[in-house]
């Protein structure tokens, strides 16, 4: 794996690239589109697990920190998630131009399934992904700050979970900001994403959401779903510093951009 | 300030983040941040990169790596225990930023696992000169008990508790937990025991004969050890720390620093800490280059 920074020197993003392992390399690149938060924290082993058997099966793969995330530039406080959209499309490119790769797969888990696809219903011709993968995905931008909002309100709030005086959303050590919200509150899955040929929809346990929008899409010829179940619950923050690691879903993310070509 | 990522050492380097001030003075000890458990460099809520680019802005240059096998950095080959690999990874780090940044001073910080390693290799390691540590290894004193049940003893919510539990009414109160099989989790393969507390206390004084300046920070998760900042020099009075330690006690504050007040306070007591010990390190090294040069 190859650490790096890239995109204007200003705020520049960190990436890791995971060249392929194996030769011929597939003509196809995947994008890992991380989600937000403490889930970020907790799918980072898991992200590095999925890079790391994708390029041994001949792909070339990026896996990046959005700016005021991870390493990369500027504080949360600095940006919205059109800035994340932004970075996606610059991640895309940067990942392209050391590949050679003609084509993308994304992958995005959690609010990183809503980024990826928002992304390419921007920059359909940019990006050229032609396949996606949505791993425990956030419907829309509303029902996961909902998701969060009530959350806080079984669990009680707390000086950590709450919403402070400035109207700042704070959860497990990360803040979400009013207007970072309001622009997320736009984005939703449940509508049409151009240009992808394949779509996988795969989940570690049904939920309502899950199963709304199975039965949007699996209309569509190039819809596939997955259950896969295991732990999936990406918020979870324990006193031992362990991650989730679920296996299940990794496997059937490699085989099916592996096999599903 | 410029970040810049290094891989250091061979065959299976270490990832390791450079946060660069603008005017690099190498005669100013660096900064050595370490991983917390299984958490990569970017550390718990990224504390890690707020105090790298914080100490950055006060001229002071800092590493943030990941031990092999943590985060984006590969295993290495071979079954040393994490107390042995991590103080030769450290070391590397250390040997490389002498040899290419001239720095041979540097104070060390971890949170948890990574205040183990801290305190294995400022027991060892000359180039040390200070450490700081979040929730390191403490033991429970006497006092303990007297301010943990003594409150108790006026609280009637205790003594209502006391008899419904006598009377077998009293119904424990359901934890948030998780239910999830090891295979899906991936805890650390470094598992937290403390050492005989006989054991820290030598290592603390062998730091302590080497100068090594101690800021020793405790929260809300030792409080079952610890109750008042002053029990962690209780707990080792058989060292002598004369005036190189400072010890803080923080009763509300989490573990892995998730409230965002302490996510502001925290980073900034670190950071003035460092920046005043790196200062003062440079201080008393220059009568001495001034001689040999």
């Amino acid at each position: 794996m190859k650490p790096f920074f890239f995109g204007e020197s200003a705020a520049p993003l960190y990436g890791v690239y995971h060249p392929p392992l194996v030769s011929p390399a597939r003509k196809e690149a995947v994008l890992l589109c991380a989600p937000f938060g403490q889930e970020y924290m907790r799918s980072h082993r898991a992200y590095r697990q999925l890079a790391l058997l994708l390029s041994k099966k001949g792909y070339p793969v990026l896996r990046f920190d959005y700016r005021g995330t991870g390493d990369s530039g500027l504080d949360p406080e600095q940006v919205t998630t059109e800035d994340w959209i932004q970075d996606i499309r610059v991640a895309a490119e940067e990942l392209k131009h050391m590949s050679q790769a003609s084509n993308l797969c994304l992958v995005g888990l959690r609010m990183g399934a809503l980024l990826a696809a928002e992304a390419i219903k921007r920059h359909p011709d940019e990006l050229n992904a032609d396949r996606l993968v949505l791993w425990d995905p956030v419907l829309s931008g509303k029902d996961y700050v909902e998701e969060i909002r009530s959350t806080i309100g079984a669990i009680g709030p707390s000086p950590t979970n709450c919403i402070d005086q400035e109207n700042t959303l704070h959860y497990n050590g990360f803040p979400m900001l009013a207007t970072f919200r309001e622009i997320l509150n736009r984005y939703d899955l449940r509508s049409e994403i151009p240009g992808i040929r394949k779509l996988l929809h795969v989940v570690a346990s049904e939920t309502e959401s899950s199963q709304a929008l199975k039965r949007l899409w699996s209309q569509y010829a190039s819809y596939a779903f997955a259950l896969r179940e295991c732990p999936g619950n990406w918020n979870f923050v324990d006193e031992f510093g362990g991650i989730l690691l679920p296996q299940p879903v990794i496997q059937e993310i490699v085989n099916w951009i592996t096999t599903g070509e | 300030m410029k970040e810049l990522v290094v891989r250091i050492g061979k065959p299976t380097p270490l990832t390791t983040i450079f946060t660069v001030p603008k005017e690099l003075d190498s005669s100013l000890p660096a900064v050595l941040i370490f991983n917390s458990g299984v958490m990569h460099h970017i550390g718990t809520c990224r504390v890690s990169v707020t105090i790298a680019r914080e100490l950055a802005a006060r001229g002071i240059l800092s590493a943030r790596f990941d031990f092999s096998g943590i985060g984006d950095s590969e295993s290495r080959s071979g079954t040393k225990p994490f107390e042995e690999s991590s103080v030769e990874e450290i070391k590397e780090v250390m040997d490389y930023l002498q040899d290419k940044k001239g720095i041979d001073q540097f104070i060390v910080y971890g949170l948890c696992s990574g205040a183990d390693a801290s305190y294995e290799i400022a027991k060892i390691e000359p180039r040390v000169v200070g450490m700081v540590q979040i929730d390191p290894y403490v033991y429970k004193v006497p006092a303990w008990y007297l301010y943990h049940y003594l409150p108790r003893l006026f609280d009637p919510g205790v003594w209502h508790r006391v008899y419904q539990k006598l009377t077998g009414r009293f119904t424990p109160t359901k934890r948030m937990r998780e239910d999830v099989g090891e295979d899906f989790v991936e805890m650390p393969s470094y598992i937290r025991v403390f050492p005989p507390r006989e054991d820290v206390a030598k290592g603390l004084q062998q730091a302590i004969d080497n100068d090594v300046a101690m800021y020793t920070i405790l929260t809300a998760a030792v409080s079952y050890t610890v109750n008042r900042a002053s029990q962690y020099r209780q707990s080792f009075k058989d060292v002598a720390f004369r005036d190189l330690l400072k010890v803080e006690y923080y009763p509300t504050l989490e573990h892995i620093l998730t409230n965002p007040e302490y996510q502001k306070v925290i980073p900034n007591r670190i950071c003035d800490w460092m920046e005043q010990r790196a200062l003062q390190c440079k201080k008393e090294r220059q009568p001495a280059l001034a001689k040999a040069g």
